[in-house]
Parts: structure tokens; C-alpha cells; sequence
């Protein structure tokens, strides 16, 4: 038999009015192992409290049950209350009879029996407990600040102050955080920047405090007093030690990007620091994964970089930074698939930046090509067969490199397909000579008109390796009936001989067959040659689906081609061995076909009709001419398909030391994609040439930019037009048809580019960093530290107003956020502190209050409390800096509930500025104007109010990272998602976990004086800690028997915090009581019921269980 | 406490008038939703007799935009069922639904004669019982009836067959949805047409159903218990151009302007598809302009809510008659909505405004089929 005391609260009415406390205590009286039981009103009083210590004495208990509040509130207060009396604190059981019970509950009756049910259980729970003993252990005497915004700097600067060690760790690169965005603060209208420097400063000068900015969490470890914390040192890509914040490097970037810190209204440089006043004074580099232009360019060409820099007018930094990876700037400037402006992503706003264009202005741009620096030769020497796009492109990689290249082609002339197959009329001879020659001048060796027979015997020639980049030259056959007839002509040998200059007769009436480039090509040359009528034929539904680039067609069409579709060549018809016409089959599209490359045509019977022609020209594409390569050759060769095989990641064919790429493996392609081939060539040839793994780290992923933000200062922006010669000066000659982008174009073109990639290392920051600071190939550290306690102040977010579509932010540029207006305000903001939307001063203003807080519509149901005041702080600026100004402000409810602030609503009324009770329904254009419809709901009546800016009153949410904080720290969030503490009333900036308190924002909406009390009620709770000499951890926690353990270490596993601890020798697991939380995961586990915890052993609940049930 | 206040949790008002502000009625005729809901807390056992329910549209802005969570065009919609119950409606609405008890449609027309919008040159397969199909094209009573509205069926069946889409209609048999009887505050025949329905559909075998009206779409999805898919047409429509089934190649040198049908847009979230399809269509992507008052903001057309039936009074301009203008003054020549009712109210204001030599009003299906059967009977 137990002798337990037993003790019902009345919680004043709280549980009385609902409850029958005299009954609970009269039944509980007749129970067994009750020795005692009463009832008080105020049970956690001192009187009462003397009641439980009285009782344990005069009745010598062994047990006390309490039936009052949750175990929250008041467990600790009647253990000790026990303790005092000699009673061990672990025989005291709290039975909730308040929240789980009364507060729920109505009918007195039924809450009076759930009530004896439960502290009946509680009784059954603590017949069986054992009194137990808090463990001690020492600790360490630092603390870490999570956060350094006000709250974070506050409490580290009192926690410094009290000469303990503090580590600040904060996510971007200065302190300062929210606050020193602010221009001005309510009500005292104090300059933010003014009284936040001295804190920021105070803190960089601290000797207590090491400031750790750049900074992340990465995990926390340990238990109160004994944290042990990884810290991700960001890479800032500048070493700090030698940064000495001097700025030149910001003067010098090409690359803009919105400004965190100028809420999206600025711009900044990729190498930047958020605002000058930054502490620590240190410039960081935004490097991002690759931006979608770059990725997209299988040459890897940098068309960011160089476009940042077109824009900066840098213009031979940009066409030296383009030539790194392709060193046919000229011609791809003009001819280029652009695959890198299909990926641009201002392409999903407006549209694609002109990247083609700005690359053949600075190339033209270059009067003359300056010889480079040519690097040390070595005595390796490659032959490169063909010298088309891939021949250069490698040639010129190998050379840049050192080694000795020679080009042979059969040809005359050197290009390839591009001076065989392109027209000059879409690419100049010029063109292709500029790029020869920027060839030539990195040491390349040309022998043309000489054709290689059987490649590989260049090895034995004196040549240590040999690239192959032969192209497809060979003109696809029709092989319908007539094609011997005069008149007919592969567009290949028609585009051959007129690009060769040779005049070549075709007749007035001419039909080109086929829907890609060439035939657009070759009809366009046709019309050139004087033919009257040009009639392009082709199996595709429209000119969306041609092959063709739809720029050619537009060309073509304006130059007077015609078109028909859906048509398909049955023979060719002739008189006289001389061609009279075409017979032609209509088709329907069936399923897509891969020997196609499109939907397969279906002839459709009784289809056919006749085009009369004097000549016609079949586009029907090219295949590799592989004849060079005899039939036993060692080089392997797909002679059905036409291609020389290679290794997809090398290019190595079958002959050691004999690369192919290009249209000769792949079949026709683009000639960026045989720049590309000739690139990755080069490599593999340096690598084969210096004994190294033509492999290794080549296969790597590369990341790319996925998601770019298009934040509201931009605006629609088409790109720039490319000046053309009229349609009808094209007749008659072959006159290149563009004529490019002017200068000033080009910086406004390269201007609209996003920065996806952030930044493109192009190099010109480190020409002026004087100390030489920069590192481009800095990674991510992670430190450790060792901290007693926690304080987490990693504060909000402001509202995001794209949720509320219908409050048009994201169309109307006078429509802003009102840290946007706090920017906008200051004089460290981008327009110095004049208040101007889109260059103007506003007229009419518009507040509206409540934008995202109290309301359900995007589950924000808090006022954010800081609104209605900020709101008449910029109305009151706005006053101030444009006294003549309307301003309405549209309210639901005003709350002015701090000290002063009242004074301060009253202050602004006075001012002039108009409150209209109503709340904002929508904001839309009407012509220029913007319309602001809400309800006045005193006047009762709708209505529409214009506004030439409007301020949206925006809430304050929790971080977008606050799940990820929550689970690093392991603490839980309330429902609003700010971080949860222990107790709204009572513990406000107290976690559920020992050691870790809350500071600031980061637990709820507040303003800077209450953000400041917060953050100082953290440090000195966090002191309390830190002034302890041991750690005192109370005995809940798991015990192995080790009678019982197999030792499977299934446990071990399923235990969160390491506590779990196998003992080798003994070959059982134990338990460190320290790390152990008592949570119970490892008893549910273990097979054999080995391990139970203390206070919540198998036995006690299902005796409680059972009593709960009786 | 009257029970309709409570279900539709009136008490969580804070009268902050963002419902008001958002009506789009509220300016050219006397009702206000939150004076109604005012007034009706402070008497809270009876309802308030206003008759200024019965300018409701039902477009539903006012329940979307609330704070608090009150469900203010339900309680409308109750307030309305209320009235109705004691046989207070106006005449005109009532005909509506009477005819809609007796003949399946609320134009007052014989059910005989709901597939006579089927001309010879439209190929559309009639189910019969326990016949199957991939696509049920659910016709509604406006475009089975309404001259001007049976070109955008005429239309829609064309298109789905050049995209080979295997599709037929109930026919005859097909009654309303529903979806207006229940916003005017009619719940019993709603549930009766809710029940003959479902078990209609149950005779058939297909897949999914598409809709030319909004309103049908809107009660079929949200408010049967089907166990099938229910589209939009649009919807489809896009879904057939993404699957490389429709062609559709640009043609139109126009500006167009899209009006968002409420019971689409704001009320089912669908603004991309139509305008996806207007894309398609227009040779340069910019002549594709916006409403300031478009997607979750788009003015309704007084359409919805039973109000085709019920002229209110008002000396200001109908919004359709603003839309028209507003139309007019961003340089629109074309308005592209994809519901029968605003094609309807708008077309009216073409005319009431004088501007049939500048703008006009076309449903995207008609458009489209222009585009691909210049020849046929859509031009113009």
C-alpha cells in the first residue's frame, strides 16, 4: 500500500465552475493507496503549497497527485513544494483537469467524472514510482546568436557585455539586418541608420563577440550547456584577411542584379556588399550555378559574361571573354542556331536578349585583330583534317595552348560548309576572313587544296595526333524518276557554285524542295539569280513546324518566295531531256517518325498535281563524304549511316591518337554544335598529348540556373531590332541582308540580360583589386563551435503582395511594398532619398493598411502590429518631403497601442492625412491611371480613388527558411509558422528545449522597442545559464537491462540525439543520461523490452490506462 | 440566432467592406453585402427582406476576397432561397425556372427541338443508352437555343472533329445543369436536376466531359458528385494543342482582348487556357492585351446568378457597357470571352454602345474555327 496524497485545484473558477472539486476529492479520499485528499482554491499559491507540504508530513507520503493545470505551468512548482517537505519530487504526478478537462468541457457532471477518471490514473501512475535523483554535468561559457539583426545584435552585445564569449553568426554579409533598411523609425521618427550604427558597430568592436557573417547553422548537437554547432562559412569568393572594403571592384563589375537590401527597387553588382555602411566592410561575389545562356551553348560559350560586359561598352573584354571558347565570333555572331537565347529566361517575361546580335557588333566593333601572346610552344604538332567550324575550333583551343596545328582541307578556302553551303547574303566573306585570321594570328597553319587520303597515316607523318572534321558535304538523292533531266540540281552543287562566284543558270520559274535552312537558302539565292517566281515545296503543315528558322522564312517571304505545303515530290517531268515541270503528291501527317525527324508524311491518293519549272532545286539535306576513309581502314566507320565513330565523351575513334567530331560523326548539325566538337577535341587531344585521363571529371553535372525572380522594377522591354536592307535593294546581288545592332543599341540590348548566373568571372575585378583579394575557386567551410546556449533572432519576412493578385503590384511600378517605400525614403536608397515613381513625383497617395496580416484569404489571421504605425510614419514623410501631397489611408482597424503612439496617429491626422475606414478590395489600371476601389464603410458608400503611388501596408511572416531553422534547432512552430515558445504568457522567449531561447520576429510580429525588451529577456535568460558552474538534467531518461539486451542495436537507430551508446565489451547498449530526452523511441523498438524510461516504465502505463478505463 | 447566419459564419464579420468594394454591382444598384450582413447581425433571428438580393450575380468576388472567412455569396444565395420559398421572385426569373422544370432549359423552348442547333454541315454523334464514347460534349441550354451562341457549338463540334476526337452528345435528353437555378435560390429543383442527371449520365460511357459554358463546368465540378473528368472546353481545346492533336496557326491581325468569365476565371482559377489559345491564334503575341481589370479582378457581366433574366434598375451604365468601353479605349477590336452569358450581355452592349463598327465579341471556339474553316459559315 502507497500513502498518496491527493490535491484538487479550483484554478479559482476556472476548474471549480465546471468541475466538483469537493466530489473529486471526496471520491479519490475513499481510493486505494490514497492516504489523503483535499481541494483548494489556489492550489499553486503558498498556502496551498503549504497544504501539500503539511500533508506529506503529517501523513508520511510517498506519493502526491496533483489535480490542477497543465504540467507546463505548474509541475516544477509542486515538486519542489515536495522536495522541501522531504518528499522525492519524482513521486509527484500532475493529472490535467483544466485544459483537458474543465476548459473543454460543459456539462458539470460529466467533466466531474472525466475529472475523477483522470486523477484516478494519475493515482494508478504514481502507486508505482521510485523516487529519483537529477544528474549534474559541466559546461562550457559561450553563447551563439542566431541572427544578427537588432534582436541578434542586442542580445549578444548583453550577453558580451557580461563577459561571456558570444558567437554571432548571421546569413548575409553585414549585420544590421531588417532595420537597416528602415529610413526612419515610429513614433520618435529616430534615422534607423543612426541609432543602429553604434549597436553595429559596438558589436564588430566587442572583444567578447566573434562575428561570424556569411554564415549558416548547419546542425546543433548536444544538449544546454554542452552545444556543440557546424557552421557553414559561406564562400565569399574574396579573402577578407586582405579586402580592405575599399570598393573599387563595385565601380568595375558589368553585372546587375536586383539589390536584396533595396527590397528589389536597386540594383546591385554581382561582387557587392548590401549597403556601404555594411559591417564587417567586406564585398562578397554572388556566384550562382550557370545561367541558362551558358548551359544552353554546347560550346560553353560565356554569353553572359560577354553580354554584361557589352553593356558596361566594354566591348574587347567582352569579345576576348567570347573567344575563350569560340574563336568564330564573327561568323556565329551572324549565323549562330542561338540555342543560348532559346533558354534566356527573360524569354518567359518579354522576350530573348539579343545574344546573337550583341556578339557580332563586338566582333565587328574590332578594327583590327591585335596579335596575342602567343604561350610557349610545344614540340607536339597536330593535323587537322577539314578546316570547317570544328577544324578551327580545335586548331585554335590546341594552339592557344601551345601546340603546333596544321589544317588541311581540300578546299581552296578555308570554312568549310560555311563558305561552301551559307550564302554571303546571310554571312559576308569578311566575316569568315576576320575569324580566319584571328585564327591564323594564334599560329595556326593552313595547307588547302590539299585532300587527305586515309587520315591515320598522318601519325607517321610527324604529326602526334589527328583531329577529323570532315563535315557532311554529300547531297542527299531523291531517286525519282527524271532526276537526270536538265534542270534539276541539288541545292548542295547549286549553293557550292554560287558561293564559289559562279553564275549559274536556273530560269524565271523555280521550285526548291525542302523545309530547312538550305532550302530557304537556296530559294533566296534563286531570287538573287533574277527568277521570277520562287516556289518553295515542303512536307511540313506551316511554317511553324519547318525546319527553317523562322527569321529565314520572314526573309524569304518578304523577298517574295512562295510556299506550299504538304506536298511531296513523285517525279520530275521533261521534254526534250530538258525539265518542264514537277509532279507532286499531297500528304496528311501521321505519328511522329524518327527516320523523318518529323510527323511521317502519308501520300493521299489522287492527290497529284503538277508545278510547271524551268529548273528545280531539291534541299533535301547533306551526309558525311567519307571516301577519304578506305574500306579497310583501322578508323571505324558506320558506312550505311555515313559516320566515323567516336567515344560520346572523348571523340577518340578507334585509332589511338585519331579524333573525329563534327557533322563527319554526327551528321549535319549546327556550327556552333561543331565548335563545340572541335572545343571538346582540343581537350582531349591536350590530355591524349600530355598522358593524362581523357576521361576524368568530364562527365561532372554542371548545374544550371533554374528559377530566375523577375522582380517588379523591370519592365517589359522588346529587344532591339537588326537594321536589314530593303527587300527590293536585295534583288540582284548577294549583299550581306543585316546589318547588325548600332552601339547605342547594343548597351540598351545587353542592358535588358537578367544576370541569371550572377557572376561570369569575367575577371574584371580582379584587374583593380589592389590587394588581390579575390579567389575564385573558394568553397564552403564548416567550423565547429562549442556553446552552453542558443539564442535564435533570425527574424521575418516582409508579406509577399504577389499573393494578392488582385491588388495589382506585380503590373503597376506605383504600386509598392512599404519597405520598398522605406528605401525609396532614405537617402542611402536608389533614387537618394527623393520620392519618385517612375520619375515623377506622386500627387496622390494611397495607404492601405493590413496587406497579408488578419487575413484568411493567404492564412495570415495576426495582426502584424507594426503596419498601422509604419503606414503613418510614411504618411507623415511623405508630408514632409511633399507637403501638397493627397494622402488617403484605407484602415480596418487603427492599433496604436505602444508608447507614444497614440500621440503619434493624433500627430499625422493633424497633418492633413485623410483615414478612410475600409479595407482595400482591389487596385487595377484604367488607362494611365491607377485605381484604388475599397468601401468607405462609415460614409457607406464604394468608392474609387486614384492614386499616383500606392503604399501596401505589408505584414510580417515568418522566413521563408523558418522550417529549415526549425529543424536544424529541433523546435517546433506555432500555427501562424513563427517559432513556437514555451509558454505565450510566461515563457516568452523560452523554447521547449533547455538552453535555446527566441529573440525578436522570429517568434512573432513586433516592433524595434519590443523586438529590443525581447531580444534583452533572451540574454538574460541565456546568462542564467551561463553563470551556472553545472548543468542539472533531470532523470527522465531510458535505462537498459542489460540482463535483458541482446545487443542487436536496433535502438541505436531509432534514437534522434546520440544517446544511444554501445558498450563493445560488454556487447549491450547503455544509455548517456546526459544526451538521453526521454522521448522513448528506443523502448518502442527494442525487441526484447529491454530499455524503459523512467517515470514511463510498461507497468505504470497500463496501470494508468486501466484506471482511466475503470 | 437565425441558422443561416452561422453556417455561413456571419458572425466573423469585421465589416471592413472589402466584399462591397469588390462587388461588382455595388456601385450601379443598392446592394451591399456588407450592410446586409450589418444589418442582419444586429436583428439576428430574421433575415433582412431587401430586395436587393436580387442584383447578385453570383460572380462571387465578395466571398473570395473576405478576411475573415465569411461566405457571403452563400448567404445571398440563402437569402434568396429564402424569398423563393415564399414564392417572392420576380416574374421574369420565375418563368426561367419553370420553364426549366418542364422542358430541361430556361429559354422557354421545346426539349424537341435542343439539337436543332446540329446543322448539315456539323457532324456530331447522338449516344444512345449504354453507347460509349471518349468526350461527352455537354451542349447547355444557351448554346443548344440561342441563335447567335449556336455558332460557338457549331464551332466547338468542328474543331473536335478535324482533331479526330472521339465526342457525341446526349441529345435531346440533355437538360439544364443547374447551375443558375441554384444561384437563384431555387435549392429544391437544383437537387432534383442534380439527381435526374447523375442518373442521365450513368446511361453513357465516356471518359471525360467538356462544357461550353462556364456555369455548366462550374456545377458539374464542384457542386455533382461525378465520377468523371469535367473540362472547360478551353481546357480541352488546350490540352488537344499541347498533345500536337489540334493545329491551330496564327492568322488574326488584331488586337484581341480575353474577358475572364467569373465562373471560369475567379471562381474555378482557369485564366491561362483561353489565353494560351488567343496566343495561338494572333500572328504577333503583342496584340494580345489586358483588361486592368482582368483575371482575379475581371469585372462581371451581370450574366451570372440568374441576372440574364432580370434587368436591374440603374442609371449607370451596365458593366458590360463599361467593359465595351474599356475595351475601346485599350484599342481592342476583337473581345475574346468563352461563355455564352458574356458573349451574350456583351454583344448587347456592342449595340447599346454604338460600337459595332469597332468592336466585336466572339467566343474562342468561333475564332479558332475561323481560323481553320475560313470558308465555312463562321465569317462574319
Amino acid at each position: 500500500m502507497r500513502k498518496i496524497g491527493v490535491f484538487i485545484c479550483h484554478c479559482g473558477v476556472n476548474i471549480a465552475r465546471t468541475v466538483d472539486v469537493e466530489r473529486v476529492a471526496e471520491t479519490l479520499a475513499g481510493e486505494r493507496d490514497v492516504a489523503f485528499a483535499t481541494h483548494y482554491q489556489y492550489m499553486c499559491s503558498d498556502p496551498g503549497q503549504n497544504l501539500i507540504k503539511d500533508a506529506i508530513e503529517k501523513y508520511s507520503l510517498d506519493g502526491v497527485v496533483v489535480g490542477c493545470c497543465t504540467p507546463t505551468l505548474h509541475k516544477s512548482t509542486f515538486m519542489n513544494a515536495a522536495q522541501s517537505a522531504g518528499l522525492n519530487k519524482y513521486n509527484v504526478e500532475i493529472a490535467n483537469i483544466r485544459e483537458q478537462c474543465s476548459w473543454v468541457h460543459k456539462d458539470r457532471n460529466e467533466a466531474t467524472h472525466k475529472a475523477i477518471s483522470l486523477v484516478k490514473g494519475a493515482v494508478a501512475k504514481i502507486s508505482l514510482s521510485e523516487p529519483l535523483y537529477d544528474f549534474e554535468t559541466d559546461l562550457n561559457h559561450n553563447a551563439l546568436v542566431i541572427g544578427g539583426g537588432i534582436a541578434g545584435m542586442q542580445a549578444a552585445l548583453d550577453i558580451a557585455d557580461a563577459g561571456y564569449k558570444v558567437y554571432l553568426v548571421e546569413k548575409e554579409s553585414s549585420i544590421g539586418g531588417r532595420m537597416a533598411q528602415l529610413d526612419k523609425t515610429f513614433p520618435t521618427l529616430d534615422c534607423s541608420a543612426c541609432i543602429l550604427t553604434p549597436k553595429t558597430s559596438a558589436v564588430a568592436h566587442h572583444e567578447n563577440i566573434e562575428l561570424m557573417t556569411y554564415s549558416e547553422v548547419e546542425s546543433v548537437d548536444g544538449y544546454v550547456g554542452n552545444f556543440r554547432v557546424k557552421v557553414r562559412r559561406k564562400a565569399t569568393f574574396v579573402d577578407w584577411d586582405r579586402c580592405n572594403g575599399c570598393g573599387e571592384c563595385l565601380n568595375v563589375c558589368p553585372i546587375r542584379t536586383p539589390s536584396e537590401f533595396q527590397a528589389g527597387i536597386g540594383m546591385r553588382t554581382a561582387i557587392y556588399r548590401p549597403f556601404p555602411q555594411a559591417v564587417p566592410n567586406k564585398v562578397v561575389i554572388d556566384k550562382r550555378p550557370l545561367a541558362p545562356c551558358r548551359f544552353g551553348c554546347p560550346a560553353g560559350v560565356n554569353a553572359q559574361g560577354y553580354v554584361a560586359l557589352a553593356s558596361q561598352g566594354k566591348f574587347a573584354e567582352a569579345l576576348a571573354l567570347e573567344r575563350k571558347d569560340n574563336p568564330l565570333a564573327s561568323i556565329c555572331g551572324r549565323i549562330c542556331s542561338r540555342p543560348c537565347e532559346s533558354q534566356c529566361k527573360r524569354g518567359e517575361f518579354d522576350e530573348p536578349i539579343s545574344i546573337r546580335a550583341i556578339k557580332r557588333f563586338i566582333s565587328d566593333y574590332e578594327e583590327e585583330i591585335v596579335p596575342p601572346d602567343l604561350p610557349e610552344p610545344k614540340d607536339k604538332k597536330v593535323a587537322i583534317v577539314g578546316a570547317g567550324p570544328s577544324g578551327l575550333s580545335c586548331a585554335y583551343q590546341l594552339a592557344r595552348r601551345g601546340f603546333k596545328t596544321v589544317i588541311f582541307d581540300e578546299a581552296n578556302r578555308a570554312g568549310g560548309m560555311l563558305v561552301a553551303g551559307i550564302p554571303e547574303f546571310r554571312l559576308s566573306r569578311k566575316a569568315i576572313e576576320k575569324d580566319i585570321e584571328f585564327i591564323k594570328s594564334w599560329g595556326v597553319e593552313f595547307e588547302l587544296g590539299r585532300r587527305i587520303e586515309a587520315p591515320e597515316r598522318l601519325l607517321a607523318e610527324g604529326f602526334d595526333a589527328v583531329y577529323i572534321a570532315t563535315g557532311a558535304h554529300r547531297g542527299n538523292r531523291l531517286g525519282l524518276p527524271g532526276e537526270e533531266l536538265d534542270g534539276v540540281m541539288y541545292a548542295i552543287d547549286f549553293l557550292k557554285k554560287i558561293n564559289s562566284g559562279e553564275r549559274v543558270s536556273i530560269g524565271n520559274n523555280v521550285i526548291v524542295i525542302g523545309g530547312g535552312n538550305s532550302a530557304i537558302d537556296t530559294a533566296r539565292a534563286a531570287v538573287r539569280l533574277g527568277a521570277e517566281k520562287v516556289t518553295v515545296v515542303s512536307l511540313h503543315q506551316s511554317f511553324d513546324d519547318m525546319f527553317a528558322y523562322r527569321e529565314e522564312i520572314d526573309e524569304a517571304i518578304e523577298e517574295g518566295v512562295e510556299f506550299e505545303f504538304l506536298s511531296m515530290p513523285v517525279r520530275f517531268i521533261g521534254e526534250n531531256g530538258k525539265l518542264t515541270g514537277v509532279e507532286f503528291v499531297r500528304v496528311k501527317l501521321g505519328e511522329y517518325s524518327e527516320k523523318w525527324r518529323m510527323r511521317e508524311p502519308i501520300p493521299i491518293e489522287g492527290s497529284q498535281f503538277v508545278i510547271s519549272a524551268d529548273s528545280v532545286l531539291p534541299a533535301i539535306g547533306q551526309r558525311p563524304d567519307l571516301s577519304f576513309i578506305p574500306e579497310n581502314s583501322p578508323i571505324e566507320v558506320d558506312h550505311k549511316r555515313g559516320r566515323i565513330l567516336v567515344d560520346e565523351t572523348t571523340l577518340a575513334t578507334s585509332v589511338n591518337g585519331v579524333f573525329a567530331g563534327g557533322d563527319a560523326t554526327t551528321g549535319p548539325a549546327s556550327a556552333v554544335d561543331a565548335v563545340a566538337a572541335g572545343k571538346k577535341a582540343a581537350e582531349s587531344i591536350r590530355r591524349f598529348l600530355e598522358g593524362i585521363d581523357l576521361y576524368e571529371g568530364r562527365t561532372d553535372n554542371i548545374m544550371k540556373v533554374e528559377e530566375v525572380q523577375f522582380p517588379p522594377p523591370y519592365k517589359r522591354q522588346k529587344r532591339e531590332k537588326e537594321q536589314f536592307i530593303a527587300p527590293e535593294e536585295r534583288i540582284g546581288n548577294f549583299e550581306e541582308v543585316s546589318k547588325g545592332l548600332s552601339e547605342e543599341q547594343v548597351i540598351r540590348e545587353a542592358g535588358r540580360c537578367l544576370a541569371c548566373g550572377g557572376c561570369v568571372e569575367c575577371g574584371e575585378c580582379e584587374k583593380v583589386c589592389e590587394p588581390q583579394a579575390i579567389v575564385h575557386d573558394m568553397i564552403d567551410r564548416i567550423v565547429e563551435i562549442d556553446v552552453a546556449t542558443i539564442i535564435v533572432a533570425t527574424g521575418y519576412d516582409p508579406f509577399d503582395p504577389v499573393k494578392k493578385p488582385e491588388l495589382g503590384y506585380e503590373e503597376n511600378p506605383n504600386v509598392i511594398t512599404g519597405l520598398q517605400f522605406e528605401r525609396l525614403v532614405s537617402p542611402s536608397g536608389p533614387t537618394g532619398g527623393e520620392i519618385l515613381i517612375d520619375g515623377r513625383t506622386p500627387k496622390k497617395v494611397v495607404l492601405v493598411h493590413c496587406v497579408g496580416s488578419r487575413d484568411a484569404t493567404v492564412g495570415n489571421l495576426y495582426c502584424s502590429r507594426v503596419c498601422c504605425m509604419y503606414l503613418m510614419k510614411h504618411a507623415h514623410l511623405i508630408k514632409e518631403h511633399l507637403p501638397k501631397a493627397e494622402i488617403t489611408a484605407f484602415y480596418m482597424d487603427i492599433r496604436a497601442f505602444g508608447k507614444g503612439y497614440e500621440e503619434f496617429y493624433d500627430r499625422v491626422r493633424n497633418e492633413g492625412v485623410m483615414f478612410r475606414r475600409g479595407s482595400v478590395s482591389e487596385i487595377y489600371r484604367r488607362g494611365d491611371r491607377t485605381i484604388v476601389r475599397a468601401e468607405d464603410t462609415i460614409a457607406g458608400e464604394v468608392v474609387e480613388v486614384e492614386a499616383d503611388l500606392v503604399i501596401l501596408g505589408t505584414g510580417v511572416v515568418p522566413r521563408s527558411d523558418v522550417d529549415e531553422i526549425a529543424r536544424k534547432l529541433r523546435l517546433p512552430l506555432s500555427q501562424d509558422g513563427f517559432l513556437l515558445e514555451a509558454h505565450p504568457k510566461l515563457r516568452p522567449v523560452d523554447t521547449f528545449s533547455d538552453g535555446i531561447f527566441l529573440a525578436g520576429t522570429a517568434q512573432a510580429p513586433r516592433d524595434i522597442p519590443d523586438t529590443v525588451a525581447h531580444a534583452k529577456a533572451a540574454a538574460s535568460s541565456a546568462m542564467g545559464i551561463l553563470t551556472q558552474d553545472k548543468i542539472v538534467v533531470a532523470p527522465i531518461v531510458a535505462n537498459v537491462d542489460a540482463e535483458r539486451c541482446s545487443g542487436c542495436r536496433i535502438c541505436e537507430a531509432a534514437c534522434e540525439y546520440g544517446a544511444n551508446e554501445f558498450d563493445e565489451k560488454a556487447g549491450v547498449m547503455t544509455v548517456n543520461p546526459i544526451l538521453c530526452k526521454g522521448c522513448g523511441a528506443c523502448a518502442t523498438v527494442c525487441p526484447s523490452s529491454a530499455i524503459t524510461v523512467n517515470t514511463f516504465k510498461p507497468a505504470q502505463i497500463f496501470k494508468n490506462i486501466d484506471a482511466l478505463l475503470r | 440566432m437565425h441558422k443561416l447566419l452561422i453556417k455561413n459564419e456571419l458572425l466573423g464579420c469585421i465589416q471592413c467592406g472589402r466584399c462591397s468594394a469588390g462587388c461588382p454591382v455595388s456601385l450601379r444598384t443598392a446592394l451591399s453585402p456588407r450592410k446586409l450582413i450589418y444589418k442582419n447581425l444586429r436583428e439576428s433571428r430574421k433575415l433582412p427582406k431587401s430586395q436587393d438580393i436580387w442584383s447578385c450575380t453570383t460572380c462571387r468576388t465578395c466571398q473570395q476576397r473576405c478576411p475573415k472567412g465569411v461566405s457571403v455569396m452563400d448567404y445571398i444565395i440563402g437569402l434568396r432561397s429564402y424569398q423563393v420559398e415564399r414564392g417572392k421572385i420576380e416574374p421574369t426569373m420565375r418563368d426561367a425556372l419553370e420553364s426549366i422544370l418542364k422542358h430541361g432549359n430556361p429559354w422557354g423552348r421545346p426539349r424537341e427541338k435542343r439539337t436543332q442547333w446540329i446543322d448539315d454541315e456539323t457532324d456530331v454523334r447522338i449516344l444512345s443508352e449504354g453507347e460509349e464514347t471518349d468526350v461527352l460534349l455537354y451542349v447547355g441550354c444557351t448554346p443548344a437555343y440561342d441563335p447567335e451562341i449556336q455558332k460557338s457549338a457549331r464551332a466547338l463540334a468542328k474543331i473536335l472533329n478535324d482533331a479526330d476526337v472521339d465526342f457525341a452528345i446526349i441529345g435531346n435528353d440533355e437538360s439544364c445543369c443547374g447551375n443558375e437555378v441554384k444561384r437563384m435560390g431555387e435549392l429544391g429543383l437544383f437537387e432534383m436536376l442534380v439527381e435526374e442527371n447523375t442518373a442521365l449520365f450513368k446511361k453513357y460511357k465516356f471518359n471525360t466531359m467538356i462544357t461550353i459554358s462556364p456555369h455548366c463546368y462550374n456545377t458539374f465540378k464542384n457542386e455533382y458528385a461525378l465520377d468523371f473528368e469535367v473540362l472547360h472546353y478551353t481546357q480541352f481545346l488546350k490540352k488537344l494543342l499541347d498533345e500536337g492533336k489540334l493545329q491551330i496557326s496564327a492568322s488574326i491581325d488584331k488586337k484581341v482582348v480575353f474577358h475572364d468569365p467569373c465562373f471560369l476565371g475567379k471562381q474555378n482559377d482557369e485564366y491561362d487556357a483561353p489565353r494560351e489559345l488567343l496566343k495561338y491564334l494572333l500572328t504577333d503575341e503583342d496584340n494580345l492585351l489586358e483588361f486592368g481589370r482582368n483575371r482575379e479582378r475581371s469585372l462581371c457581366c451581370e450574366g451570372g446568378g440568374g441576372r440574364m433574366w432580370l434587368e436591374v434598375e440603374s442609371e449607370s451604365p451596365r458593366n458590360a457597357e463599361i467593359r465595351i468601353d474599356d475595351a475601346k479605349s485599350i484599342g481592342a477590336e476583337i473581345v475574346a470571352t468563352s461563355c455564352p452569358f458574356c458573349q451574350l450581355t456583351l454583344n448587347d452592349a456592342v449595340k447599346t454602345t454604338k460600337s459595332e463598327d469597332k468592336i466585336r465579341v466572339v467566343d474562342i471556339c468561333s475564332l479558332i474555327a475561323e481560323n481553320k474553316f475560313e470558308e465555312t459559315e463562321m465569317e462574319e
